[in-house]
Order: structure tokens, then C-alpha cells, then sequence
């Protein structure tokens, strides 16, 4: 290697300044003064320097989507499936909250009690406490109901005795305490010319039963998924430190403390979170997009006017800052896991 | 105070080999002294000791009247701040122009961007590298990667600058360049520790030799500055 006269210039150079750009070295005798930076001056240093790696993370990320796509992609779908099944519960839970209103008991008569029987039970009913509206439906007209509603007119016509009991309707007051009710459905099977009660809630019962499973079912999936996403963002971020190790090196080298190293690492992770968490969002919108009109003409064949109901903004927002905090705990675990192997 | 005192320092690595043994010296402030020794007597442990980089098996050492021995783990890197190293491999990161090099340790060090462009733009000056700084490293010389290393070393100005083989590289007439940029910062109050086996260099100087042998102090040959 020749000397070119442009380094013999630098060298002249740097011997004309080196005195000068060193100087308060002297001045700085104990030498910790000059690095001794006040409280103050470091807290607005922290902050800066999280503003600054926050925004420079985010844009490294942007400016190469094609190679975080996967992870957000990842993230987004796992979030998807337990954000899915949670909106889809919330809206079966609205539209069990729509039948509780009709819920209520029917009394089936024995066969040989007399109507006037039967209007003396309607009258005791009607004077008990838990009892807001009664019915009573003879045989006669519950076999002209059913002839009328079935089509089976001619057959039922042939029948020599009427096959169909009176029945009672009995409407317990709204929001009654299951165990109210369980009350007042004994009372009134204890009724001597009752045969037997059927309390509509039964299937209503059922259907809690299985949104509580699905509730749990939520839960079980959501913590695995969760784990996924800690694992994928973490292995994400196992990679962006492999590929920075000489990096890594040189920071710690010069003084830079854990903190300064992982923090470049958690906003990446927080990010691929975000953008997850943005992406599963937009999904779920466009779940409901697909299904709301097939759900409106399958409730309407059924005169129903329900109408299925998007994530609401409060889900969203918890759907969003799950999915930024375990990205960051994924990068937490990733960093804390393979910083300390690489030393200077 | 001395700037660096060894006191019976020995270091065994995992292996059992023994790279340091009782290994004593003082560095007084501002003193600019040689580290000499074969290829394996101790000259790249004994710095790493005050870098932190690695931990004594026995015995103490001291750098700015501070007990290492006693530094937990969270304090290391505030250590580091007070000590500039220049590396044989100068250490550089080449997916960030020179001035960005230079600025790493200001900018762990919290200092507000003006007063690192000030600073970083001093050091540059000061190894005659200031039309250099938007370059990128992989593009200059060895010499001048050299030089980029040491401004790096001392932007943060520590008062204790070590050199692990610094001109290894370099064809004698830009090591001798190397080798005057530490008298400089030796002159203006730095403490300079140049670990070296380049030894016509060294004998040209007239300084302080150090030299290790098989991990021993061998030898602690003061020279007189009138000469």
C-alpha cells in the first residue's frame, strides 16, 4: 500500500488538531466528570432516544413490509381465530338476551279435567306472585289451532276423541332468578289436575351452557394462539439480532448498557404486534362484511330482526394492545435469551 | 492516584490455560507506555482486564482509583465510557457512514445531536479525517479505518485510551503516522496503553515498555524524556 499525498495531508492535519479536540481531557482530571451527565440531562437523553428508535424501528420495518409480512401475517391470523370467536359469542349472547323475554311455562291439563276445572286453576295462578300473564287454551282450541297450523285437518277430523290436553301459558316476570322460577314451576306441577310443566328455558339453559364452553373455549385458544405469537415474534427477533451481532458488539463495547441494546428489539417487536393486531382487526371486519347479509336473510326467515353486530371499538382496542404487548413480550423473551451470548 | 494499577492480577481461562500470573504495574496519569511480549504472553488479556471484557482469577485492578473487582454487571458499561479502545480490527460497522461510527458512543452516552455533530466533527479533525465523515467505512484504507477507530476511541474523551495491536496492519510509515496520533493525546493528558510487538517502532519512541512474558511481567523498562 503506497502513501498518498492525501494521507500525508490527513496526518498533518490530525497533528495540528489533536491537541485541540482532546484538550478538556486535562481539565477533567478525575476523567469521570467529563462523561458525568446530570439526572435531568439523562431522562430527556432516555426519552429521546426511545422517540427516536421507536420511529426508526417502525420505518426500517415499513421500508422492507416483503420480509415482516409472514410475522404479521402470522400474527394477524392468530389473532383472527379467537377475535372471530369472541364476536361470534357476543353476538349469540345478544340474541339469547332476545328469547329470554319469551321465555315461559306451559302447564299441560290432564286429560279428563273439566274446563271449568281449568278456569278455577287459571284464576289461582293468576292471583300468585311470580306471575305476570296467564293463558288458558282449551283442548278444543288447541286442536283447531294445530289443525289449522299443521294442514292435517282431514286426518285429525277421523280421530274419535280429541288427543290434545288444555294448556295453561304462564309468563313469570323478566330477569326472574332461576331458582324463582324453579319455585314456581314446582308450585304449579303440584297442582292436582297438572300433568306435567315445561319450562321453556330449558333449550335457553343449553344454550348457555354452550356459550359458557365457548366462552372457555376462547380462552384455551387465545392462550395458545398467544404463545404462538410469542414464539413467532420471538424468533423474529432472534434473527434481526443474529444478523446485528458485530453491532451488538461494538455498542456494548463502547459502553452501551442492556437497556440501550434491547430497545431497538422491543419497539420491533411492539410493531410486528401493531401491524398484527392492525391486520387482524381489518380481518374481522371483513369477516363480518361477508356474513352479515346471509345472517340478516337467515334471521329474517325466522322474523327475526337480528342483525349481526361488528367488533365493538372497546374490543378492538383490547384486541390491539394484546397483540402490541405480547409482541413485546416476545421480543423481551428473544432478547433476554441471546444478549448475553454475545459479548464484546 | 495512578490511572491503572494491577495488583498480583493472574487470569486461568476455562480451559486451564493460565494467562496471567502475578502480574503487577502502575500506570501514573498521563503516561504513555508499550505493552511488548511474544504472540500468548497476556498482552490482549491483560487489556480485555480493563475493559471489563473479561474478569481476573486473582488478584486486583484498579483503573481511575476504581476497585474493578467491585463493579456488578449493570455498572460495566458505565466503566466502558472511560475507556477508549482502538482494536488490530478496528471494529468498525460498515451499514453506517464514518460520522455515524464515530457518534455510536456520544450517542449511548445521551449527548443531544448538536453537541455530538460538534464533537464527532472535533474527533474526525483530530486524525485528519474530517472530509471523510458522510464516506463509508468499507471504502478507505486501512490507515485511515485505523484513524476512524481511534477517533471513535476518543470522541467521548476518556482519560484512558488502549490499543490492541493498532498498526498490525499497516506498512511502517503509516504506523509510525498511528503511533504519533497517541503522543498527541498522550500530550494533551490522556493515559495511553499501546499493546504492540512492532518493536524497531517502540525502541524509535523512547517510552515505557511493559513486557509480558509467558503471562509474567518480564520486564518494566522506563525511559528518560530527555532523549
Amino acid at each position: 500500500m503506497s502513501t498518498t499525498p492525501d494521507k500525508k495531508r490527513g496526518a498533518v492535519a490530525a497533528s495540528r488538531s489533536a491537541a485541540s479536540a482532546a484538550q478538556p481531557t486535562r481539565s477533567a482530571s478525575s476523567g469521570a466528570s467529563a462523561q458525568s451527565i446530570g439526572f435531568v440531562h439523562r431522562a430527556t437523553a432516555w426519552l429521546a432516544h426511545n422517540q427516536l428508535v421507536a420511529v426508526e424501528t417502525l420505518l426500517t420495518l415499513l421500508a422492507r413490509p416483503a420480509s415482516s409480512l409472514l410475522t404479521w401475517l402470522v400474527v394477524a391470523i392468530a389473532l383472527t381465530l379467537p377475535g372471530a370467536l369472541w364476536m361470534s359469542l357476543t353476538n349469540i349472547e345478544q340474541l339469547s338476551g332476545n328469547f329470554q323475554q319469551s321465555g315461559r311455562i306451559t302447564l299441560y291439563l290432564q286429560q279428563e279435567a273439566s274446563v271449568a276445572a281449568g278456569q278455577t286453576l287459571l284464576q289461582r295462578i293468576e292471583g300468585l306472585e311470580d306471575v305476570v300473564d296467564t293463558e288458558y287454551i282449551s283442548a278444543e282450541q288447541a286442536l283447531a289451532q294445530f289443525s289449522a297450523a299443521s294442514g292435517l285437518a282431514d286426518a285429525l277430523a277421523m280421530l274419535a276423541e280429541n288427543p290434545l290436553p288444555a294448556v295453561i301459558l304462564v309468563e313469570p316476570p323478566l330477569g326472574l332468578t332461576a331458582e324463582r322460577l324453579q319455585q314456581l314451576l314446582q308450585q304449579l306441577t303440584s297442582f292436582h289436575i297438572v300433568d306435567s310443566a315445561q319450562l321453556d328455558m330449558a333449550w335457553l339453559e343449553r344454550l348457555r351452557a354452550i356459550i359458557a364452553l365457548g366462552e372457555r373455549l376462547i380462552w384455551v385458544l387465545g392462550v395458545m394462539l398467544a404463545l404462538a405469537i410469542l414464539l413467532v415474534v420471538g424468533n423474529t427477533i432472534r434473527l434481526s439480532i443474529a444478523a446485528r451481532v458485530d453491532e451488538i458488539r461494538v455498542i456494548k463495547l463502547v459502553g452501551g448498557t442492556d437497556a440501550y441494546v434491547r430497545r431497538p428489539f422491543l419497539y420491533t417487536g411492539l410493531w410486528y404486534g401493531m401491524v398484527g393486531g392492525l391486520l387482524a382487526w381489518l380481518m374481522l371486519i371483513g369477516c363480518w362484511l361477508l356474513l352479515k347479509q346471509p345472517v340478516a336473510e337467515l334471521s329474517a326467515l325466522y322474523g327475526s330482526a337480528f342483525e349481526l353486530q361488528p367488533l365493538s371499538a372497546n374490543a378492538a382496542l383490547v384486541l390491539l394492545s394484546g397483540a402490541m404487548l405480547l409482541g413485546w413480550l416476545g421480543a423481551w423473551w428473544s432478547v433476554s435469551r441471546h444478549l448475553h451470548e454475545i459479548e464484546p | 492516584m495512578s490511572m491503572v494499577r494491577f495488583d498480583q492480577v493472574g487470569k486461568r481461562y476455562a480451559g486451564g490455560k493460565e494467562a496471567l500470573s502475578g502480574v503487577s504495574f502502575e500506570l501514573e496519569r498521563g503516561e504513555l507506555a508499550f505493552l511488548t511480549g511474544h504472540s500468548g504472553a497476556g498482552k490482549s488479556t491483560l487489556l480485555k482486564l480493563m475493559m471489563l471484557m473479561e474478569r481476573p482469577s486473582r488478584g486486583q485492578v484498579f483503573v481511575d482509583g476504581q476497585n474493578l473487582n467491585r463493579l456488578r454487571a449493570g455498572q460495566v458499561p458505565y466503566h466502558r465510557r472511560k475507556v477508549g479502545v482502538v482494536f488490530q480490527n478496528h471494529q468498525l460497522l460498515f451499514d453506517r457512514p464514518v460520522f455515524d461510527n464515530v457518534a455510536l458512543p456520544l450517542q449511548i452516552a445521551g449527548y443531544s445531536p448538536l453537541d455530538c455533530a460538534r464533537r464527532v466533527r472535533a474527533a474526525l479533525d483530530s486524525v485528519g479525517l474530517l472530509h471523510l465523515e458522510g464516506r463509508n467505512p468499507v471504502e478507505l484504507s486501512g490507515g485511515e479505518q485505523q484513524r476512524v477507530g481511534i477517533a471513535r476511541a476518543v470522541v467521548n474523551k476518556p482519560p484512558l485510551l488502549l490499543a490492541d495491536e493498532p498498526t498490525g496492519n499497516l506498512d511502517p510509515e503509516l504506523s509510525a503516522e498511528i503511533m504519533d496520533l497517541f503522543v498527541r493525546f498522550q500530550q494533551v493528558g490522556v493515559t495511553v496503553l499501546i499493546a504492540t510487538h512492532d518493536i524497531a517502532l517502540i525502541e524509535r519512541m523512547g517510552k515505557r515498555r511493559l513486557i509480558l512474558d509467558h503471562g509474567q511481567m518480564g520486564g518494566d523498562l522506563h525511559v528518560d524524556h530527555s532523549g
